[in-house]
């Protein structure tokens, strides 16, 4: 039986870069991925997802570009080449991924692969022991018992990405990132899209005015919204919703289950060894051990951000305590990004959540339309940018932006506040001109005074 | 001419006393009788005066130094005359340390020139026993280092030091700021204006450190460094002697406290009348041990090694709480007391020592002792010996203790006695037997009083 230093099941964000990490320090590695390298975020989720929407947006300012003097007539969005070159660009990353994992002698086996008692892990037909083992198993769209779920034309964000000709209508089941850029996709290229949601407002996660900000500007792309609604039926030509005790049907061709993801924790093997889990993921401290030492866990299947980056953190954290130096995952400062457009970047605490903390913070709010880089690019468009500094300390505790270029220029305030930066210090910082990044600097001293 | 003014020599047993403060600087101008500095010897702390009109030269030690008796501790003379002739280790200040190669002066007779070089040995060892206890306490940073430390946001007392005997000076702030990684420019303000300490990895990326780190060893950090010197110093090493050097064992009994108890209220409500004091149950508790020890001689003796010394008096040490730690004053020849004289006699004792102000000669010398922490709601507990004392005994509280009677099961009022005996000098069975006598004596107060009387 071979033995390794660390076997790591699943190969996606968290499992992939958790490999490389160990191999680098020099520690066997044995990576099982049953699919394909990259998980969900390369082969169904944020790879495809932005290349679609890449071209969504080309589309989108090839018909909404005459203010800038630019007219193109007979544009057409043809699902074809869309296709083929996401594809093409899913093979070239997967062909990286196994370029890295062979670099650092992480030997990759193709199939499932499931935790033994004592230290043994089945992976295919084979079994093979480990000092640790880390699970990465990743996630799966959630399926929530809607009558129809399973009629055809109902798809998940797996199914969606294989989309090859325009649908006629578009219904969108849950006003969350996913839903909002599928939304923002087919809204661009001129389908009309209806998205339902529960909750008061879509993504409840970013600050609430931004948020609205959002589904103002995605309401200009001929998408409709069903806020605080209950989705009650799917049938072959309509989805059935009530709102507030009323009921209202919507005309549907595809529909989308953007409901949420559900951790894959089913056939892991996890109760053979006592792991802690249950149907929201495996628990896990903040150095991502489970109950069970030498077992880790990281990404979605921990259910805690559903976040590549944040898994790919998670990974080497994992593999950092493993290597002997205490590390931990600081969620604080974790920047998320809706990639619609405009787009929207968030990190850190919003106004909000400091009230309900309880915290002295300062706040300002700074609109896009005064950055000079903003107006020379933007007609149509709205964006803010909105800063929260600690009252005590003057150390920036959040930023959220809605707007072009935002996702491009968060992971500075992401630094900055994992760094516990003040106003004070960036004050003394110099941001490019013309750029939009500057609106970030101006919100922070706008907020310290 | 200048005048040394000299460290006293407080009671027989006083070797070297601690300089606890200077009451004057050079350059002072001071009359006979001012004080000029307090000083403390393992007992007790006392003044010191100037012995003539003059103007304070030169301080020869520093406060915290530990210096011998009758050494030279300042000079006192005319605005700008030369004192160095005075100073302990000929003529060098304590700052330079060493000797000169030339000791002693001309004109001196032979006697005193074998006087002073007596004082500068043992001023030398004062100097390094000051330089060492410098290098080892919380106060052992350079002022620089310091400085730096407060910037840094770091606590200069869990730095090793590289200076000399151990002293943290700046370069090892330096180091130990770039060994810990960096501090967030939160945390860093934070440290500095709300003295903060930072721990030398913190939570953040790379392990800086961050405000919560700060938060976290401010709650669980940051001890108070006190200089384990003079009472304390000594206590711990008496302490430490006793139970590396005896073999002590404590047996445990309780006695019925009635009886002491009723003579107690009886005295505090009709005393006056008789001429006799309020005492104490603890005053009482010691006439009986006094007493009851007079029939044990041998746990009323000192354990020498090679040979036992019994007493044929009783000297009684009371461990008494003071503001500066325990001490133990002695009643000197307490078996001819009686128990008014006695309960007398410990008052002003425990008193002196509260204040700080006693006798040292009335700290030693003591055959047998007694410590009370009844009164503070100890039940039981296992004295240690004031070697080379063969016992002390401890007196608990008063608790209640089920007893069967004629009328089924009673509880009365009973306290525990607590005897550790050095099984070196005295066995368990006579041990047990003076416990036996003593509850006996107690619990019939009245007859040992009539006894009194009967005298």
């Amino acid at each position: 039986m071979k033995h390794y230093d660390l076997i790591v099941i699943g190969g996606g964000p968290a499992g992939y870069v958790a490999a490389e990490r160990a191999g680098e320090r020099g520690l066997s590695v044995l990576l099982a991925e049953n699919r394909h390298l990259g998980g969900v975020c390369l082969n169904e989720g944020c790879i495809p997802s932005k290349t679609m929407l890449h071209s969504a947006k080309l589309f989108h300012y090839a018909t909404h570009s005459a203010a800038y003097g630019v007219v193109a007539d007979h544009v057409t969005f043809d699902f074809g080449p869309v296709q083929t070159r996401k594809n093409g660009i899913i093979q070239t990353i997967r062909k990286g991924v196994a370029g890295l994992m062979k670099k650092y002698k992480v030997d990759v086996i193709h199939a499932r692969a499931s935790l033994l008692k004592g230290n043994q892990v089945a992976v295919g037909d084979e079994i093979f022991s480990a000092d640790h083992v880390m699970i990465a198993a990743g996630s799966s769209p959630a399926k929530p018992p809607i009558p129809g779920a399973d009629l055809p034309g109902v798809v998940d964000s797996t199914g969606i990405l294989e989309t090859s000709s325009k649908p006629a209508s578009l219904v969108v089941i849950g006003g969350g990132v996913i839903g909002c850029e599928f939304a923002c996709f087919f809204g661009s290229i001129g389908v009309p899209v209806t998205v339902i949601e529960m909750l008061p407002e879509i993504c409840t996660a970013v600050d609430a005015e931004i948020a609205k900000l959002l589904r103002k500007e995605l309401e200009k792309k001929n998408i409709t919204f069903h806020l605080g609604a209950k989705v009650e039926k799917i049938t072959e030509k309509e989805v059935l919703l009530s709102v507030g005790g009323e009921q209202k049907s919507v005309p549907r061709d595809v529909v989308l289950m953007a409901t949420g993801r559900t951790p894959n924790v089913a056939d892991l093997g996890l109760e053979s060894r006592g792991v802690d889990f249950d149907r929201r993921g495996i628990r896990i401290d903040d150095r991502c051990a489970t109950n069970v030492p030498g077992v880790w866990a990281a990404g979605d299947v921990t259910g805690r951000v559903w976040l590549a980056h944040a898994a790919s953190r998670m990974g080497e954290v994992i593999v950092n305590n493993i290597a002997g130096r205490h590390d931990t995952v600081r969620y604080h400062a974790i920047p998320g990004v809706v990639y619609t457009t405009p787009e929207v970047a968030t990190v850190g605490l919003t106004e909000d959540e400091a009230k309900k903390q309880g915290r002295a913070v300062k706040t300002a709010k700074i609109p896009m339309t005064i950055n000079g880089r903003y107006m020379a690019e933007h007609e149509e468009e709205r964006g803010i940018a909105k800063v929260v500094l600690d009252a005590e300390t003057r150390a920036l505790m959040g930023v959220h932006m809605i707007g072009a270029a935002c996702s491009e220029m968060i992971f500075g305030a992401a630094s900055m506040i994992e760094m516990e930066v003040r106003s004070d210090e960036i004050a003394d910082l110099v941001f490019p001109h013309p750029t939009v990044s500057e609106v970030m600097r101006d919100a922070v001293l706008a907020a310290a005074h | 001419m200048a005048t040394p003014i000299l460290m006293p020599r407080q009671g027989q047993s006083v070797e070297s006393c601690i300089i606890v403060e200077w009451k004057v600087k050079p350059g002072d101008a001071v009359k006979t009788g001012d004080i000029v500095a307090s000083i403390e010897t393992d007992k007790a702390v006392f003044d010191v005066e100037s012995p003539i009109d003059g103007t304070i030269l030169e301080l020869f030690f520093q406060e915290g130094d530990d210096v011998p008796v009758l050494t030279h501790i300042a000079a006192v003379g005319n605005p700008g005359e030369d004192a160095s002739d005075l100073r302990p280790g000929g003529g060098q200040s304590p700052e330079d340390g060493g000797l000169k190669p030339e000791v002693g002066s001309q004109g001196k007779s032979e006697k005193l020139e074998v006087e002073s070089k007596k004082l500068e040995v043992k001023g030398e060892r004062s100097e390094e026993g000051s330089r060492h206890e410098v290098g080892t306490t919380s106060h052992a940073a350079s002022p620089r280092a310091r400085k730096r430390a407060g910037n840094e946001g770091l606590d200069v007392s869990a730095l090793a030091g590289t200076g000399p005997g151990g002293r943290v000076i700046e370069r090892d702030v330096i180091a130990a700021a770039v060994d810990r990684g960096r501090i967030s420019p939160a945390a860093k303000a934070a440290a500095q204006t709300g003295g903060l300490r930072a721990p030398s990895i913190g939570s953040g990326p790379g392990g800086m450190v961050l405000t919560a780190d700060l938060r976290a060893t401010a709650a669980t950090a940051a001890p108070k460094e006190i200089p384990v010197k003079g009472i304390r110093k000594i206590i711990a090493e008496r302490m430490k002697a006793s139970l590396t050097s005896t073999a002590q064992l404590t047996l445990y009994r309780s006695f019925n406290a009635s009886s002491i108890q009723v003579y107690r209220t009886k005295v505090k409500k009709h005393g006056e009348l008789f001429g006799i004091p309020p005492v104490t149950i603890n005053d009482i508790i010691v006439y009986a041990a006094v007493r009851t020890l007079l029939r044990h001689p041998d746990l009323n003796a000192h354990f020498l090694g090679n040979k036992i010394l019994q007493y044929p008096n009783v000297h009684v040490g009371i461990a008494v709480d003071t503001p500066r730690g325990l001490m133990v004053p002695v009643v000197h020849n307490a078996d001819q007391m009686n128990l008014t004289t006695l309960s007398g006699s410990i008052r002003p004792l425990a008193k002196a020592c509260q204040e700080g102000n006693i006798q040292p000669d009335l700290l030693s010398g003591g055959t047998f002792t007694i410590t009370n922490l009844g009164s503070l709601g100890i039940e039981s507990f296992t004295p240690v010996l004031n070697a080379p004392e063969v016992a002390i005994l401890g007196v608990g509280g008063i608790f209640l203790k089920p007893v069967k009677t004629a009328h089924g099961v009673e509880h009365v009022d009973a306290m525990n006695l607590s005897l550790t005996i050095d099984h070196q000098a005295v066995d368990g069975a006579p041990g047990a037997r003076f416990l036996q006598d003593l509850a006996l004596t107690l619990e019939n107060i009245e007859l040992l009083l009539s006894e009194d009387v009967v005298k």
